[in-house]
């Protein structure tokens, strides 16, 4: 997959997700590669001049954005992290199956429930969560837009 | 190699040889032995060598062992091993003995029916410390077992002792006391805790290790009336186990209650998950940057 090939966006409306020439974090990842992941991510955020907290809370959302495509889209993914003025831009992309099921992550599963905890706690941390297909209709795409001023 | 035993199976009568590469893993099972002595109502009597009196009287406060209060009431008693075993210079394994068997006896007399003590053995490891009294010492002490007033357990550090001095120290007590560890990587480590009674990790934790986690919070809440679980030395945890912590404080009985330590980022992923409304569940949050 190339930054050229832009994801399809499920559903109507909103244009899908632009990536920017210019990306902080650019990483392929699978289950043995998500220390590296974390501390990737947390090293970068550091450097955009966000509090501690806000460090920690990008590092779960990303930690989770990843977990979901290895536990559900194929064993892997893409880490895309970039940054404007006003948000940090946290995107995860995989080759798996797409999220069929849009309703995913809306509602907390009760405590005896394995999954879906991921997506809920991804949707709770940022202002907006994008779930798109990805390019030629295959895979995932997930944006996770976190308000520098949150 | 004796009987492997945790920490609430020592009785008195014992000589156990405690082997530990972790410092909070000893600690923790020298609290837990302190603990069950002091409630049993026997004389205690710490010998330390790593840590200073003054510093494991503190550790003991940290792991809800009331160790001023039986100080102070002289039940409880912690003095360097340097003192307490060679008050003249040199290593003698008599000398040890002897020791020992004045201190079975000073608590007889001071209305204790037992003793339970425990030495930091890391002593001998140092230069000039005659190994080979160590040795003579563990092998003499023997007969001051037959009457089950004492109970001894001797702590070896598995990394400063040498495999061949462990292999004997292993041989020469007739039990041997180590934490329970249920996993144990260089990113992550989940051990259960003795005192208070729980399971620490620390380390970073995801769903790749998930059900060592369920079967380590399984096992404390079996044993355990509430369940202490401390991840201060967590450095991070995903939505999947903290979901499975949730669900076991979620389980508990109204009677009980499971408290948490943990620092800041981890309550944010358990309040996340439903922590907040778990009503058995106490986290206790620290701030690791302030």
């Amino acid at each position: 997959m190339s930054t050229a090939d832009p994801p399809i966006r499920d559903g109507t409306g909103r244009a899908s997700v632009r990536i920017p020439e210019a990306l902080d974090v650019d990483q392929a990842f699978d289950a043995t590669g998500l220390h590296a992941l974390r501390s990737t991510v947390a090293a970068h955020a550091s450097s955009l001049d966000v509090a501690a907290w806000q460090v920690e809370t990008l590092v779960i959302l990303a930690s989770e954005l990843a977990t979901n495509a290895i536990r559900h889209g194929g064993g892997g993914g893409r880490l895309r992290m970039w940054h404007d003025e006003d948000a940090i831009f946290c995107q995860v992309s995989d080759e798996g199956p797409g999220i069929v099921d849009q309703s995913v992550g809306f509602t907390l599963p009760r405590f005896d429930q394995a999954h879906g905890r991921g997506l809920w706690i991804c949707r709770a941390i940022a202002r907006e969560l994008v779930v798109e297909r990805g390019a030629h209709g295959r895979g995932a795409v997930v944006t996770a837009v976190f308000r520098r001023d949150a | 190699m004796g009987d492997r035993g945790v920490a609430g199976t020592i009785e008195p009568g014992d000589h156990a040889c405690l082997t530990f590469s972790d410092a909070e893993e000893r600690l923790d099972l020298v609290a837990a032995f302190v603990r069950n002595g002091l409630r049993s109502g026997s004389k205690v009597v710490c010998w330390t060598d790593a840590h200073g009196p003054e510093r494991l009287a503190t550790e003991l406060a940290l792991r809800s062992v009331r160790a001023g209060a039986a100080l102070r009431r002289g039940q409880l008693q912690i003095a360097p091993i340097s003192t307490a075993l060679f008050s003249s210079p040199g290593a003698d394994a008599a000398r040890m003995v002897d020791a020992l068997a004045g201190e079975l006896d000073l608590a007889g007399r001071s209305g204790y029916s037992s003793v339970r003590i425990t030495a930091d053995m890391g002593w001998a490891t140092r230069p000039l410390a005659a190994a080979e009294a160590l040795v003579a010492f563990e092998s003499a002490v023997a007969d001051l077992f037959t009457d089950g007033r004492l109970c001894l357990i001797c702590q070896y550090d598995r990394d400063r002792f040498d495999a061949v001095t462990l292999a004997f120290a292993a041989k020469a007590h007739p039990k041997t006391l180590t934490a329970q560890v249920y996993f144990e990587h260089p990113l992550l480590r989940i051990c259960r805790q003795y005192s208070p009674p729980g399971v620490r990790i620390a380390g970073e934790l995801d769903y790749r290790h998930r059900d060592i986690l369920e079967q380590a919070l399984a096992e404390s809440m079996r044993l355990d009336r509430h369940m202490h679980v401390n991840l201060a030395g967590l450095q991070y945890i995903d939505g999947a186990c903290a979901g499975s912590i949730v669900a076991a404080a979620t389980r508990l009985p109204a009677s009980r209650r499971m408290t948490l330590v943990c620092r800041r980022s981890v309550a944010t992923v358990l309040d996340l998950v439903g922590g907040g409304c778990a009503p058995r569940l106490r986290v206790q949050a620290f701030d690791e940057h302030s």
